[in-house]
């Protein structure tokens, strides 16, 4: 699984942070709120049962008592229910098997024991508080029930509350977290921007300093990298443009001179007519090697894409060398011409150095494709020799002895090598009845 | 006999590029600096001019500009240099063609030919008079006005003006122009490119915008009315 991105992440820990902070707040509220309520609530039980205890056990000190009107007489409005337990017999204001069956065993035991007790349970009707007190008079016991009903409405209101607001301080821990990620990668976006534009080929460009003070040391080291990547650069063109003018220049003399010469040739006998033959040929060999070999030396440079019909330029190629050509009528693609003319030039020279000629060219399209195929009935490109052949003066075995018409080893690194600066890819392969088959395939 | 000058600070190139150029059947004088070049250009001007751009002293893209504000004299730059900057540059300043060294004689042979074909005028039929919007051709004289004056085109520029002229309204794709105006198989496109820029900084009336010399992405370039 792809990682999560780092603005992600520090969402999801700003969501996470702020969620578990809340979280932890709204139950320590909650617990403290909730506990605080319930002892208030239990010391007013009490004192207001104690004093109905003392009630009735003034109305029991009479003599013949009438459990009746000592119930009535009690004054506990409508949260609380006086019930009396003597000689082994209820007595409640209302006949409720509920009233008395809510009072808890333990706590009658408590109570009838001779010691007041205290239990939260609950009823029929809700949650209750049981108070118990034990009269004077014999085998007398005093019980009040009081309704908890509406503090435990208070206290749910309160945990939805709490609830509530713990979601709501995550969801904005989580905005806070979205935006201080933006914030924190808004500078890694302008030196990502900045990466991509320089090796798009601007090399001027620069971070500035001043903009993210964060950042400083970053930028610093960033600029300081581009400044000695560019004049190691500019090194490096200068050397090679320094080559290739001391190469270029004395070829230039040399072929010329050898023009002259050859202009005379009918003139010279026969040893030096041979001797400028083998002269005017290799002047000519290493001119395409020096050619090439400075094609090569700059060939990391982008390609210069520009739209062009390739059916136009195979169609012209193939007329210059006499070779059948099978092409849609218009093919308009985003190419360097210079360079995919030089691909097809160097498949059909080296289909006629090695396997006596092309005998097929096509051009087509698949979606996101557009391919070239060189076709030759030559004896074919041995398996373990296909990637091998695109090397620099990588000749297979097939080629065979160094003959008059040797090439310079680099026409098919040059191949490749172009059709990589298009994002393309050149294989070899069988064509169907013998021979070999080079296929161009480049992006569409 | 057509004359060729050669300015080339290299001895042995000079040299050598004296003796084929006048096997080949020109007038040829070779030249080590572009002062000389222009000193001699002003005694007894050459036909042609081989420019090297690698000169001590003025440089070959000042000797090109020198020479082409005296006049429209064919000039062919034969430099080592291969880059797209230093060849826009030499156009820019007005060369005619470039070649890269080391070039075979016979190819030099074939352009300076090409070059001298493209100052003899019109082909046989082409029309006496062609009106381009606020332009006025005629090949036949060999004039160009834009709003009634003339304007002073070099012959490639007049050429490459006549041949989209004749194709009016129709798209010509950069390597027909580069047959037609230079005799190219298959030539740099960029020549075209650079002439065409400078062709419209001369007949169009703001250069940026251009109103009858336009180009056709991906297809090439159209002169309409």
């Amino acid at each position: 699984m792809r990682r999560p991105g780092l603005g992600t992440r520090i969402t999801a820990l700003f969501a996470l942070g702020a969620l578990g902070l809340s979280a932890a707040l709204a139950g320590a509220t909650y617990q403290l709120t909730r506990s605080r309520l319930l002892a208030e609530r239990e010391r007013t039980a009490v004192r207001a049962a104690y004093s109905d205890a003392a009630a009735v056990q003034a109305g029991l000190a009479v003599p013949e008592p009438s459990l009746v009107d000592v119930l009535r007489s009690l004054d506990t409005g409508v949260t609380r229910q006086p019930v009396i337990r003597w000689d082994g017999k209820w007595y409640a204001r209302t006949a409720d098997e509920g009233l008395t069956g809510a009072i808890p065993a333990s706590l009658r035991r408590t109570a009838e024991g001779g010691t007041p007790g205290v239990q939260r349970t609950r009823s029929d009707t809700g949650p209750v508080l049981v108070v118990g007190v034990p009269l004077r008079t014999a085998g007398a016991t005093y019980y009040e029930l009081n309704d908890l009903s509406e503090l435990e409405r208070t206290l749910d209101s309160l945990a939805l509350t709490l609830g509530l607001v713990a979601v709501a301080t995550a969801g904005a821990g989580a905005g806070l977290g979205w935006w201080a990620s933006r914030r924190v990668l808004a500078p890694l976006a302008s030196v990502t921007q900045a990466a991509t534009s320089i090796s798009a080929g601007n090399l001027s460009t620069r971070l500035d300093p001043a903009k993210e003070p964060d950042l400083a040391s970053l930028t610093s080291a960033f600029n300081k990298m581009v400044d000695e990547l560019s004049a190691r650069m500019d090194r490096d063109r200068r050397f090679s443009a320094d080559v290739s003018h001391e190469l270029r220049s004395p070829l230039q003399t040399l072929s010329t001179a050898a023009a002259v010469l050859e202009r005379r040739r009918h003139t010279l006998d026969p040893r030096s007519g041979a001797a400028l033959g083998l002269l005017t040929g290799e002047v000519e060999r290493f001119q395409q090697l020096v050619t090439d070999l400075l094609e090569l030396a700059r060939g990391d440079r982008p390609a210069e894409l520009a739209p062009a019909d390739l059916a136009v330029l195979v169609r012209q190629v193939c007329e210059e060398r006499g070779v059948p050509a099978d092409c849609p009528a218009s093919l308009v693609a985003d190419v360097d011409g210079r360079r995919l003319r030089q691909v097809l030039v160097n498949l059909l020279d080296n289909a006629e150095r090695h396997a006596g000629g092309a005998v097929a060219v096509r051009l087509g399209q698949s979606p996101g494709c557009i391919h070239v195929e060189v076709d030759d009935a030559g004896a074919g490109v041995p398996v373990d020799e296909r990637a091998l052949i695109f090397d620099r003066f990588g000749r297979g075995r097939a080629s065979g002895v160094r003959g008059s018409g040797e090439g310079t080893g680099l026409g098919l690194a040059l191949v490749a090598q172009h059709v990589a600066a298009h994002g393309g890819r050149v294989v070899v392969g069988d064509r169907p009845g013998g021979g070999a088959r080079f296929r161009v395939e480049l992006p569409a | 006999m057509s004359s060729v000058l050669v300015v080339e600070d290299d001895d042995r190139i000079r040299l050598s590029l004296v003796l084929a150029l006048e096997d080949e059947g020109y007038a040829c004088e070779g030249v080590p600096t572009a002062e000389h070049a222009l000193q001699r250009q002003r005694d007894a001007p050459a036909d042609t001019v081989l420019v090297d751009l690698t000169l001590p002293g003025m440089d070959g893209y000042d000797l090109i500009r020198e020479l082409r504000r005296s006049g429209d004299v064919p000039i062919v730059v034969v430099s080592a240099r291969d880059d797209t900057h230093d060849i826009v540059a030499a156009l820019e300043a007005g060369a005619d063609d470039y070649l890269v060294k080391p070039v075979a004689v016979k190819e030099l042979a074939a352009r300076l030919r090409a070059l001298r074909r493209r100052g003899r005028g019109p082909a046989p039929g082409a029309p006496a008079q062609l009106r381009v919007g606020p332009l006025e051709l005629r090949p036949l004289a060999g004039e160009v006005l834009l709003d009634g004056r003339p304007v002073a085109l070099t012959r490639t520029e007049f050429r490459l003006l006549c041949e989209l002229a004749e194709q009016l309204g129709q798209v010509l794709s950069r390597q027909q122009l580069l047959s037609r105006v230079w005799e190219y198989d298959f030539g740099d496109e960029r020549l075209v490119d650079v002439h065409v820029g400078r062709l419209r900084r001369k007949i169009e009336r703001d250069p940026g915008d251009p109103q009858h010399l336009v180009t056709v992405r991906g297809l090439g370039y159209k002169l309409q009315r």
